[in-house]
């Protein structure tokens, strides 16, 4: 079975409000995913709290990269190349949940945003697909 | 010779682990998603359903690997796998033991049957892998059964196709049909069911679509291996892409499997929790 890339990858984009995480954004985000990696170490936590810009010193992402972090803008972050398995690893240094980080991203409250999900969660009427409006 | 006996799918939401690690269970949040659970855990201790060697297929969160290396289909051919620290310390449960020698085995019959395996040797497991032994075994002193890990890339573009996954299962179970000492193997798919973790669309559930997923594992799998990348996505969520290793475990089933129990219940964290419990019936 072949698969034509080109249409593939169009169609990655078509989702509302969501990044896929493709190979250009993951080269994009590779030092910002990287960075996130060395947040696993219990002495780097320690060192990121301490002092976040100088610590961003050692690594070479872009300056909107930096700023998005210091900003814990996440869905910046995900426009500029992060994926959120990595981000976890910045979320957790904060002591988030993934409910409590993922709420951020969607315009709502936690206690909103926690309250959707049980009751049912999102519905994927309407948020399919961009050219369709399903 | 070894066999394959069952197959077993469930999520790994990492919140489950430390609703457990916590003990947090009786919590009225809690008791449905473990309620559904209690059927397997009398299941499989069963002499009968008992596994020796389970062959747990998950993802690893950027935990073993990084960006510096996505291995596709990855094999964990060591004698031990350690718990990670994901980012609070690792998770006390039982160091994951290996049956190295039937590992390394299956990984050579997978390459030689043209899947083209890596093999990994260190790798700390993530919630990925010992979230579902915990929905399983509990709480035990060490975990009553031997596991392979199999790591599948299902977080960097492209991940596998399901047909890709579905046939990989098959070459697993050409393999395990192929080792000469009498094991009874149970394969295990993780991750899902509907999820996603980012972006403004996040939270999304689509429980009609997971349960006809649930549905045709038993009755319509040649449906279920054609499920394009861009369906997934689309309708069960970013992270719900992780269903395609549940097509791991089905196609190591054979033709034919039967249900014996299922589980559905939203919320857990972001996610859907689903879990069967399938039968070969060859």
């Amino acid at each position: 079975m072949t698969t034509n890339i080109q249409a593939y990858l169009l169609e990655l984009e078509d989702i509302p409000g969501t990044r896929v995480y493709t190979t250009k954004r993951a080269r994009a985000g590779y030092w910002l995913n990287q960075f996130a990696m060395s947040l696993m170490k219990e002495e780097n936590r320690k060192r990121w709290l301490a002092d976040e810009k100088t610590y961003l010193e050692d690594w070479p992402m872009t300056d909107a990269q930096k700023q998005a972090l210091l900003a814990r803008d996440y869905n910046r972050l995900l426009d500029l190349g992060g994926n959120i398995y990595y981000l976890a690893k910045v979320f957790s240094t904060d002591g988030l949940s993934f409910l409590q980080a993922v709420s951020t991203m969607t315009g709502m409250s936690v206690e909103d945003y926690q309250n959707m999900m049980i009751a049912g969660g999102r519905s994927p009427d309407g948020v399919r697909s961009k050219k369709e409006g399903n | 010779m070894a066999r394959i006996t069952a197959g077993v799918a469930t999520s790994h939401v990492p919140a489950i682990g430390a609703a457990m690690d916590l003990g947090k269970t009786q919590e009225e949040y809690w008791k449905p998603v473990f309620k559904g659970y209690e059927w397997t855990r009398n299941w499989i201790l069963e002499p009968e359903n008992r596994p020796d060697v389970v062959i747990l297929v998950f993802n690893d969160h950027a935990t073993a690997f990084d960006m510096n290396l996505i291995p596709t289909f990855a094999i964990g051919c060591a004698d031990e796998f350690k718990p990670a620290d994901e980012g609070w310390g690792p998770r006390k449960v039982p160091i994951v033991k290996n049956d190295a020698d039937f590992a390394w085995h299956i990984a050579q019959s997978c390459i030689l049957d043209e899947f083209d395996m890596t093999i990994v040797n260190k790798m700390d497991v993530d919630h990925g892998l010992t979230v579902p032994l915990s929905l399983m075994f509990n709480q035990p002193q060490a975990w009553p059964c031997k596991v392979i890990p199999l790591a599948v890339n299902v977080v960097t573009y492209p991940p596998p196709t399901g047909n890709r996954c579905y046939n990989l299962g098959k070459a697993i179970r050409r393999a395990v049909e192929s080792y000469p000492e009498d094991l009874n193997v149970q394969v295990w798919g993780t991750g899902g069911m509907s999820h996603q973790l980012q972006g403004p669309r996040a939270g999304l559930i689509n429980a009609e679509w997971d349960q006809r997923f649930l549905d045709d594992l038993s009755a319509d799998a040649e449906r279920l291996k054609n499920i394009p990348h861009i369906e997934y996505l689309r309708e069960t969520g970013s992270e719900g892409i992780e269903m395609v290793m549940w097509l791991v475990m089905r196609g190591a089933l054979g033709d034919n499997a039967a249900e014996l129990h299922r589980h559905y219940h939203v919320p857990a964290s972001n996610s859907a929790v689903g879990h069967i419990v399938l039968k070969c019936n060859s």
